[in-house]
């Protein structure tokens, strides 16, 4: 008993003290650095002097590399697991969606342990440049295998794959001719029944950016508001869309064209197709799944080596497994979609449209694209 | 040992820890209001907000009414009628706790079975018409929710004395007519503690309304976070949310109104269920079942023959055993906090019963209702800056690089999850020590213990059920937990709601499956250790020292 009392006393101390600091602590990151208090103390951005050349031959490689990985959930982790093999580094794989990573990466600012960030989508590749997240790094080797137009001018960037952000039908209830462009989304007699995905999801926000570029503010607004006359359902996610039509909720959607790729190469008989949009105007718009390296990190070389490996021919071959296409011109399409290469492609414009991004997802809410 | 020694009005120890405490798990939510104050009004929040309140007012709503109706019927049922086939209902109405809401929509979903190349969906190509509105949300919602006002019911039906009951026969009401006029008003605080619960979960669901596209502020705050990476209007919605579940505790409050019932328990007197046959047993055991069938032997049978297609064809996930036992352990950790935070601020409020302590007991059950990305981020910013400046000082003074300590590792996350299901630990604790009748206390002070002594030697061993039933529903609610997680999981560490989460967002089902059925494994447990730690002393709640 005679403990007890002392024991509280302490308690009483300790605990409020505790306590009180952390408030205190809440209270002063909150008034101080608002709510972007992350990138405040980020590095500034790069000077714009282009990027850093770096050299991996006889590179001393460093022990381990932080990966920030949007793409953990196409399961393509073997492709990394490949180079830990090959080299010894142990690669920490962080998996989540390229929003989730980004605003992690922004909250982290220059304490990130991140070296490397890997997206499915440029719009958050372009998010991360612009709060100067990223360092622009080029070497001969990926000179060498992503050719111009699928990375960065200035480094901050460089494409491992390509995908179509394309029409796609139902095969019983969609003649075929009916759909022949993005317009088409707006043809009254699918009224209510079309299908797309959220505004939040960054396929939609770099397609409509890019829009914006080469169709100018106006024209895209228009174009938009004519898909929100029909109706849409909104829906969550690509493969989610493409059930809906198979199953008869909707006609007409918008998806990715490797959702339907993987899709039909399990399944001949689905019936779903995609509808090759402007083939006589400027064509499918092709976006890009792409990686750089953070701004920070202490292992560039390795980072590099990293990203040369994901570009070679061997990797590439892991990664389109999955129905996408290579940013590596030598390695070719996988079979089963074969002929959607020569689908004509409207690639995306990853120097003007990035800056368009924000303009496009307050275009889209204005709309009452939710 | 002068009992009687001056009025005392020196503020008790306790009481102030249990303020403390609570303010502690509360804190983090100042991030919140502080939008406000510091953003001005956001041009989103605006657009945002009026279609996204008004959804999740009737998502609210209609779940409070359905799980009130329904957990309250089945409580009734159990509690006071026996029937072939009670012994098993009785704890199998325990069981859909273990399904989220988000894994039932994804079972739903995964039978249009058609864009997926999983061939054994149970019904495939079902359709259900609707699914995808306010009816379908607050469906799914109900039938996972149902079981918190079933349990805290159930518990208070049990621990009612057969005596108010005869009581009320002997003036004249039929068996159901006295548990309507007497049983159920004695329950009420119970059952007003599990809508509430429900009510607040359901705000703060998120998985299941996102993916029937039902866009209420969680998805709303979601979708401005992640789309529009405008913190400042996630923040602000948020706000608006918190304010909705302030007034869902106003609501219990109200409910409950100023009724504090104590009844001691003895062995043997505890309410002897009566006996149905003929239809009426049918009745009374098949409804139940049909329920059992619907919400948990049909998705559970479902994700079993989808994760034996996934391991007969080689394509389950790497790293699935790794998850498991990230998510156990986050679980573990995450319930032994809560627990002492609940019952220091439960204990706090015994002793010394103040209006200073009961709101901040009240703040700090707001966290339950805040979904789990807001609290993440909130609690996020002062860990950064923490960590930063901790770096710094390492770094200035002692020469060393410490990296981040608490952005990004097991800490971070742990103490967004207490700040989050601290009010389920809370209810449960408090529910069971306001049974414990103050006079014990008193007594026990009398005969010279002290506080601490009180707590340890007198309320512990009463309250163990209490304790048991809060670490029980915080494990299985951390089991489940997705946003937070999503964002302060440590080094790249899947849980098991990751992975499920990740692939059914793309209707990769196969995927899902496996880490899916383990979820629901996984908080089957502490579900069956609950309905085990019912049935010890059969039907009767504490045991009380005899002789």
């Amino acid at each position: 008993m005679a403990a007890s009392p002392r024991g509280r006393l302490l308690l009483l101390i300790a605990v409020p003290v505790a306590v009180v600091a952390l408030v205190v602590a809440l209270a002063v990151a909150v008034l101080d650095g608002g709510s972007d208090a992350g990138t405040a103390d980020a590095a500034p951005p790069a000077p714009e002097t282009g990027p850093a050349e770096v050299s991996t031959d006889g590179i001393r490689y460093a022990e381990t590399l932080v990966v920030y990985n949007g793409r953990s959930h196409y399961g393509d982790e073997q492709v990394f697991r490949d180079f830990e093999a090959a080299t010894g580094v142990r690669l920490e794989l962080r998996g989540g969606t390229g929003p989730e990573l980004f605003e992690r990466l922004r909250r982290e600012g220059a304490d990130t342990p991140a070296d490397v960030l890997v997206t499915t989508d440029l719009a958050n590749l372009w998010r991360a440049e612009e709060a100067g997240l990223l360092q622009g790094v080029t070497s001969e080797g990926l000179r060498a295998q992503v050719p111009d137009g699928l990375h960065d001018v200035d480094g901050t960037w460089w494409a491992v794959s390509t995908r179509l952000r394309v029409p796609v039908v139902s095969t019983e209830r969609v003649p075929a001719g009916a759909v022949t462009s993005y317009e088409s989304l707006a043809d009254p007699r699918f009224r209510g029944r079309t299908c797309l995905r959220t505004s939040n999801n960054e396929y939609n926000q770099s397609l409509v950016a890019d829009m914006i570029v080469k169709r100018g503010p106006e024209a895209t607004e228009q174009l938009l508001r004519s898909w929100m006359a029909n109706e849409p359902q909104i829906i969550n996610s690509d493969g989610e869309m493409l059930a809906m039509i198979a199953g008869g909720e909707c006609d007409v959607g918008l998806a990715n064209h490797y959702y339907l790729g993987r899709t039909l190469k399990e399944n001949p008989a689905f019936p779903v197709a995609p509808a090759w949009p402007d083939q006589q105007a400027a064509g499918a718009h092709a976006n890009v799944s792409g990686v750089g390296v953070v701004a920070g990190s202490d292992a560039v070389p390795t980072a590099v080596a990293l990203m040369e490996w994901l570009t070679s021919p061997p990797a590439q071959e892991q990664i389109i497994a999955g129905s996408e296409f290579a940013a590596n011109p030598a390695v070719a399409p996988p079979a089963h979609i074969g002929d959607w290469a020569n689908v004509k492609i409207d690639p995306i414009d990853g120097q003007q449209a990035g800056p368009a991004l924000q303009q496009a997802v307050e275009m889209m809410l204005r709309v009452g694209w939710t | 040992m002068d009992v009687a020694t001056a009025p005392r009005r020196r503020v008790s120890g306790w009481a102030v820890l249990g303020v403390l405490v609570a303010l502690g798990v509360a804190g983090p939510l100042v991030a919140l209001p502080a939008s406000f104050v510091l953003g001005g009004v956001d041009a989103v929040t605006l657009t945002l907000l009026p279609p996204a309140l008004g959804r999740s007012v009737l998502l609210g709503a209609g779940v409070g009414i359905g799980t009130l109706l329904l957990g309250g019927a089945l409580a009734v049922l159990v509690s006071f009628y026996d029937f072939p086939g009670r012994r098993v209902v009785e704890w199998a109405l325990v069981l859909p706790l273990a399904i989220p809401g988000y894994v039932l929509v994804f079972v739903i979903v995964g039978q249009f079975g058609y864009a997926d190349p999983l061939q054994s969906s149970l019904f495939g190509g079902l359709q259900l018409p609707g699914l995808r509105g306010p009816v379908g949300a607050i469906g799914v919602l109900t039938a996972v929710l149902y079981p918190y006002v079933y349990v805290l019911g159930r518990s208070a039906f049990l621990g009612q004395s057969r005596q108010s009951l005869e009581a009320a026969r002997s003036l004249g009401h039929g068996y159901l007519g006295s548990v309507w006029t007497v049983a159920l008003p004695l329950a009420r605080p119970a059952l007003a503690g599990g809508v509430a619960l429900a009510v607040m979960e359901a705000l703060a669901d998120f998985g299941a309304v996102n993916l029937l596209g039902y866009q209420a502020l969680t998805d709303a705050i979601y979708r401005v976070w992640y789309g529009a990476f405008d913190t400042t209007a996630a923040l602000q919605l948020a706000t608006v949310l918190v304010g909705l579940a302030l007034l869902a505790v106003v609501l219990e409050r109200a409910l409950r109104g100023r009724a504090r019932y104590h009844q001691s328990l003895a062995h043997g007197d505890a309410v002897l269920p009566r006996r149905l046959t003929g239809w009426r047993a049918g009745f009374a055991c098949g409804l139940p079942v049909l329920l059992l069938v619907l919400v948990f032997a049909f998705p559970v049978t479902q994700l079993a023959a989808w994760s034996v297609e996934t391991v007969l064809t080689g394509r389950v996930a790497d790293r699935l055993g790794e998850a498991a036992v990230s998510t156990l352990l986050l679980a573990a950790a995450a319930a032994a906090v809560a627990v002492c935070t609940s019952t220091t601020v439960a204990y706090g409020q015994r002793v010394r019963p103040t209006r200073t302590g009961a709101v901040a007991a009240r703040l700090a059950a707001v966290g339950y209702a805040v979904p789990g990305a807001v609290i993440a981020v909130a609690i996020y910013v002062p860990l950064v800056w923490l960590d930063r400046r901790l770096i710094a000082v390492a770094d200035n003074w002692f020469g060393v690089e410490i990296g981040l300590l608490f952005t990004g590792t097991i800490l971070g996350l742990v103490g967004a999850y207490v700040v989050r299901f601290h009010a389920q630990a809370y209810a449960a604790v408090e529910s069971r020590m306001g049974r414990v009748h103050p006079h014990l206390d008193d007594a026990a002070r009398a005969l010279g213990a002290d506080r601490a002594r009180v707590l340890t030697d007198v309320h512990l061993p009463l309250l163990w059920p209490g304790i048991a039933t809060a670490a029980l529903l915080v494990t299985v609610e951390v089991i489940k937990e997705l946003p937070a997680t999503a964002l302060l999981r440590p080094l790249g560490r899947d849980t098991l709601a990751i992975m499920t989460w990740e692939a059914t967002k793309d209707s990769r089902f196969d995927t899902a499956a496996l880490p899916a059925l383990l979820i629901v494994l996984v908080g089957l447990v502490p579900v069956v250790v609950l309905v085990r730690l019912w049935n010890r002393p059969v039907g009767t709640a504490p045991p009380v020292p005899q002789g």
